[in-house]
């Protein structure tokens, strides 16, 4: 074990107590991306010369030091993004981020750009025009996206923290494929600037980590301010069965058994009940997330579409520009009704609790998953856990709560608005109440 | 007519109509992506919103209580 192997904070704190050289710490990282990413594939972009520039420069903060990756999602000074695709219908260019600026100036050096699925547009990983990230836990199964390569990278050992940005439920699926923590912070609070859709009401940054502290330290420098750490006490948990908890026997015991243990490490108490209009916030969240890049897809740009782009994304954007107006502006209606529900149901409980993704990662050369109500490519099975918190701009969060068939499993929590401080002392609640467990388990190639 | 024909009907007009061409394959890809999330927008066409309101000063951050 190297220091590399710590975890974000315990680096942060070995670099300010001089126990650790930030120049060594760097330099094993490079190494080490050199070492593990051609079974990865997680990393899409090294910079050697503009990292070290940036350890040069790096002010005193809470990540003074300390390696990181950034999806391929934003610019940087020197590189512009290329959201791992061919073409991108947006006038990308290099420059300054939110995140970018956040981890500058929180002293953070960024190692490389993390890949991640074609235009975000995929909760697998599967296709990029990199080629797609890889599973450490099993290099032929997926890694989930879009957030791919950090969660990859992060569950591979090549850092211990990763920006993502999360438009559909894209940090979430990741990191429960992957084995990590992934926080979807409330819409607006973490750092966008720079963003390819600027005004996106979907999408957030959000950090992949190993554990809920590292999320903390990490989050905490995308929202520009601590996210403060309590100890929760008995929390009302609101479980709604039908559907989330459609997913395979192996993922629902443990999402069960780490509910339970979560239940009595708080004092708490699990209340089952229905989400009302449930049916009509998948197909609205993908409507309105769809509108936010309607305007661009005009013929023109259509009809010019860079044959290296997937088909599977020609047809997506061919589609999205035909949809009727009618189901979009009654995806807005949805919208609203379905926050207005949330803000009533958070009056009841406290979280709510669902597996993040129904199974585990499937493997790369056919995304599909079985589940009890039938065979069904794992995007609309996950899109139909992760959307709800998009479509409203709740916070949520995908712990992990175990293995099945050797893979991991992830719960989530989704929360009221602004309650992301309280999310990360839950899942650090049930990281006590088992032990670390969950949070301790590493890809034997990597262990 | 049965949703696959009816659909395959609404596609082959709209990209004739806005002038979009796509080859068989994207409008397979479009076919498949339909008849995955069809149930739920006929869903969302289907539902009574007739008292829902939008929110007025939306803020995605807060609650609508807020």
């Amino acid at each position: 074990m190297t220091a590399l192997d710590l975890s974000l904070r315990d680096q942060a704190r070995a670099i300010a107590e001089g126990e650790v050289d930030p120049t060594e710490l760097l330099e094993s990282c490079l190494e080490r991306i050199e070492e593990r990413n051609p079974a990865l594939n997680a990393v899409v972009a090294a910079f050697p010369e503009e990292s070290r520039r940036m350890l040069a420069e790096a002010p005193e903060g809470p990540l003074h030091g300390v390696p990181v990756l950034i999806k391929d999602e934003w610019p940087l000074p020197w590189r512009a993004e290329r959201v791992a695709a061919a073409q991108v219908l947006a006038d990308l260019q290099p420059g300054e981020s939110g995140p970018f600026r956040a981890l500058r100036d929180a002293g953070a050096v960024i190692a490389g750009v993390a890949n991640m699925h074609e235009l975000g547009s995929g909760s697998t990983g599967a296709v990029s025009v990199y080629g797609p990230a890889r599973n450490p836990w099993d290099t032929e199964r997926c890694p989930g996206g879009s957030s791919s390569g950090p969660a990859a990278a992060v569950a591979g050992g090549v850092v211990s923290g990763a920006v993502g940005a999360d438009g559909l439920g894209s940090i979430r699926y990741p990191a429960s494929y992957c084995g990590l923590t992934g926080l979807k912070p409330t819409f607006g609070r973490s750092a966008m600037d720079g963003h390819h859709l600027p005004h996106t009401e979907t999408i957030v940054s959000g950090g992949l980590c190993r554990d809920a502290g590292d999320c903390r330290l990490l989050d905490s420098v995308l929202f520009g301010e601590e996210l403060p750490a309590g100890k929760p006490s008995r929390l009302r948990i609101g479980v709604a069965r039908d559907p989330f908890w459609d997913c395979t026997p192996g993922v629902a015991e443990a999402c069960e058994s780490s509910l339970e243990a979560l239940r009595q490490e708080l004092d708490g108490e699990v209340t089952e009940l229905e989400l009302p209009h449930e049916p009509l916030y998948l197909p609205a969240a993908l409507l309105v997330a769809q509108s936010e890049e309607a305007a661009v897809l005009t013929p023109e740009n259509l009809n010019s579409l860079d044959p290296e782009l997937s088909v599977i994304n020609r047809g997506l954007m061919k589609l999205r520009a035909l949809l009727p107006g009618t189901l979009t502006a009654r995806a807005f209606l949805v919208r609203a009704l379905a926050r207005r529900t949330l803000a009533d149901l958070f009056q009841r409980v406290d979280l709510l609790a669902w597996p993040a993704t129904p199974a585990v990662a499937p493997p790369l050369s056919d995304p599909a998953v079985e589940l009890p109500s039938g065979l069904t490519t794992a995007d609309p099975s996950n899109a139909r856990q992760g959307t709800l918190a998009n479509l409203t701009g709740i916070p949520g969060i995908s712990v992990p709560v175990g293995l099945d068939q050797g893979m991991p499993v992830g719960l989530q929590l989704l929360g009221p608005w602004g309650s992301d401080a309280l999310l990360l002392d839950a899942a650090e609640a049930l990281e006590h109440a088992t032990d670390r467990e969950f949070v301790e388990l590493r890809p034997a190639a990597v262990a | 007519m049965d949703p696959e024909t009816a659909f395959q009907g609404y596609l082959d007009g709209a990209l004739e109509t806005f002038g979009i061409e796509a080859d068989e394959a994207e409008r397979a890809v479009m076919r498949g992506v339909w008849h995955l999330y069809e149930a739920g927008m006929n869903r969302l066409i289907d539902a009574d919103l007739t008292e829902v309101e939008l929110e007025a000063d939306l803020d995605l951050s807060r609650s609508p209580e807020a």
